[in-house]
């Protein structure tokens, strides 16, 4: 196991001055459409950073390519200091995609052992992990269904703590909290200001605009490029908006014109 | 590689079957209805084909070499003597009565004894040794040979008897005789012939089905991509799949010599455990195919059409049923490039020959090579995926 939970600045190869997660005029294009358009990012270590735009804005071309799921056109993307795709410390991070992609035709449980075990955690750690896990989704009586027989909600809830199982150094989830009750919803975000005071980093893309006030950054995208960054509160007051929606709208406008 | 993931990975597939209750039982029985359609279709021989006897023979004196015969055929079981017709009456419309049922469908032949065919065989007896004085007595066989099986049988039937009748009524003892001594199969029957490939052919159908469908499931759920996020290798997630697919296969001989001996005490003379060992290799191999195949197809429905295009080959070119020796010359050559020969021609040494190791190493090698290679290309082809 490599992530101790402990600073990510100490590993060799990281500064921790530099961000956790940095693209340099990253580009992706697909066919000759352009998905990500010469983003330049750089979210620090133990920073909650919301990702917000329309559908097609580039979220998650963006989040794919950190993952090392897609391959860049052109610039540069790292992560934890090491040039995607990670190799070396791929263990330090988790990965929460937006499809279900979760094994239906296990059961929870087991689904939680097999991202366990794909980790190389040890049978005890696992187990303990599970238990907060499972606490953490509300899912504990529901541990031996098949994951075919839960509710959306819940499967995207089991996916969720599949990618947090070996406590990750930084955690890309896209669109988390989709067909999650608002109850359980503010339940993870408490989860999610949790992980950053423990030094993590998060990365949320979602369509929930309101939630994304939660964030310490947000960063508002459109067409593959960032087209605001900064915490929640500057971005209402640089628009005279009282909230993240019509921020990014008044945001949006100045980029189109 | 790390075997902890591998084993991971295996685990995750054998337990995704596991909770599938009728894929269990698909993977447990269906080997077993296999086998014993297979056994119990290709085991029995021909029983009770109809036929018609038209005697036009009235034979010489007390004598009638027509009747001896006749009464040979009904008494052995392969042919059901319906009517004998004969030999009162006008000919012409005796064999027209006989021909009537054959035409019909009601018999697959008829059987004409010509009218001299006594005094005929007297005569060809009484010249034995020397220059024939006249024609030896005739019969006719009307055949609907539209099913060959069927053909084959009556005609060997027919000449069975004959020569037994020659020798024991007319004492005539055939001038050279052929004797056989089995060097390996000695009490083979057809069905230790095909229950290796029957084996061989269960195990390499489930593996390839169970490969090209999973992973067309996993790329399509995302699954597959989100593996690949984690420390898994894709060199890992092959082999996993490789033991897990292996072992399915290798439950299903085990289900299939155990039905086998059983139910129809196929012999065993080599190592069980060598044609398990040879089963294992084929499973590993065909998952690779699966997999191979599986990133040409979209969805579950197109994966499925991948199936005939290499079961029907691997059916009826890898010597299953009947041998490679059968197969014309212009295919032959395509039956040594699958797989499924050699490991039917393996199981087959072991189980009939019963060889050793040291005699099938060259189908081992084989297999294992096209395991190998199936297995690389796979982990090639998702590698290139990023």
């Amino acid at each position: 196991m490599k992530n101790k939970g402990g600073a990510a600045g100490d590993k060799p190869g990281f500064e921790d001055g530099e961000g956790s997660v940095v693209a340099e005029k990253l580009r992706k294009e697909f066919d000759g459409l352009v998905a990500v358009d010469d983003l330049d990012l750089s979210i620090r270590r133990g920073t909650l950073y919301g990702m917000i735009g329309p559908n097609g804005s580039g979220k998650t071309t963006t989040i794919k390519i950190m993952v090392g799921r897609l391959k860049p056109t052109g610039g540069r993307a790292r992560v934890l200091g090491e040039d995607v795709p990670i190799v070396e410390r791929v263990a330090d991070i988790g990965y929460m995609p937006q499809e279900m992609a979760i094994y239906t035709e296990l059961t929870v449980s087991e689904n939680l052992q097999l991202f366990g075990e794909l980790y190389s955690m040890k049978p005890g750690p696992r187990a303990e992990r599970e238990e907060e896990l499972l606490s953490m989704v509300d899912l504990r009586e529901r541990r031996h269904s098949l994951v075919s027989q839960l509710s959306g909600g819940m499967k995207h809830r089991v996916s969720l703590a599949c990618s947090m199982i070996h406590d990750p150094e930084v955690l890309f989830l896209d669109e988390p909290t989709v067909g999650v009750d608002p109850e359980l919803r503010v339940g993870f975000w408490q989860h999610f200001t949790d992980l950053k005071a423990r030094g993590k980093t998060v990365i949320i893309t979602t369509h929930y605009m309101d939630e994304a006030v939660r964030c310490d950054v947000v960063g508002m995208m459109r067409q593959g490029r960032l087209i605001a960054e900064g915490k929640p509160k500057e971005l209402m007051e640089r628009t005279s908006t009282s909230n993240l929606e019509d921020a990014f709208m008044e945001f949006s406008w100045r980029d189109a014109a | 590689m790390k075997a902890t993931r591998v084993l991971a990975v295996a685990r995750k597939t054998l337990r995704s079957l596991k909770h599938d209750k009728r894929t269990v039982g698909f993977l447990v029985f269906m080997p077993l209805f296999m086998i014993a359609i297979f056994g119990y279709t290709f085991g029995g021989s021909l029983e009770d084909v109809s036929v018609y006897v038209v005697n036009l023979d009235p034979g010489v004196g007390n004598a009638s070499a027509s009747e001896a015969i006749v009464a040979e055929l009904a008494a052995s079981g392969v042919l059901r003597v319906e009517q004998v017709i004969g030999p009162e009456g006008d000919p012409a419309r005796s064999v027209e009565q006989a021909l009537a049922e054959v035409e019909a469908g009601n018999a697959w032949a008829a059987i004409v004894f010509e009218e001299n065919f006594t005094a005929d065989v007297l005569r060809s007896v009484a010249d034995a040794g020397s220059v024939p004085t006249g024609v030896p007595g005739a019969i006719t066989i009307h055949l609907d040979a539209s099913n060959p099986n069927i053909a084959q049988a009556i005609m060997n039937e027919v000449q069975l008897t004959v020569q037994g009748v020659i020798v024991s009524e007319y004492h005539l003892l055939p001038p050279m005789t052929v004797s056989e001594v089995r060097v390996y199969g000695e009490d083979a029957e057809f069905i230790d012939f095909f229950a290796p490939g029957v084996m061989g052919l269960a195990a390499m159908m489930v593996t390839f089905m169970l490969s090209i469908i999973s992973f067309v499931h996993e790329r399509s759920t995302g699954t597959l991509d989100r593996l690949l996020t984690t420390p898994v290798t894709e060199g890992e997630i092959v082999a996993g799949y490789a033991l897990a697919l292996g072992l399915v296969g290798l439950i299903q001989s085990i289900v299939i010599l155990v039905t086998a001996v059983a139910l129809f005490q196929v012999q065993i003379e080599g190592s069980p455990m060598l044609v398990l060992l040879i089963i294992f290799v084929l499973g590993a191999g065909n998952q690779g195919l699966g997999f191979l195949l599986s990133s040409n197809a979209k969805n579950e429905f197109q994966a499925v059409q991948f199936m005939p295009m290499i079961l029907f080959p691997s059916i009826l070119l890898a010597g299953v049923f009947w041998p490679i020796e059968a197969v014309p010359d212009l295919l032959r050559p395509v039956s040594y490039f699958v797989p499924l020969t050699y490991a039917v021609e393996g199981c087959r040494s072991v189980m009939i020959r019963g060889w050793g190791l040291g005699d099938v190493w060259f189908q081992l090698a084989v297999l294992a090579t096209f395991a190998v290679v199936m297995l690389l290309l796979s982990t090639y082809s998702l590698k290139k995926r990023r």
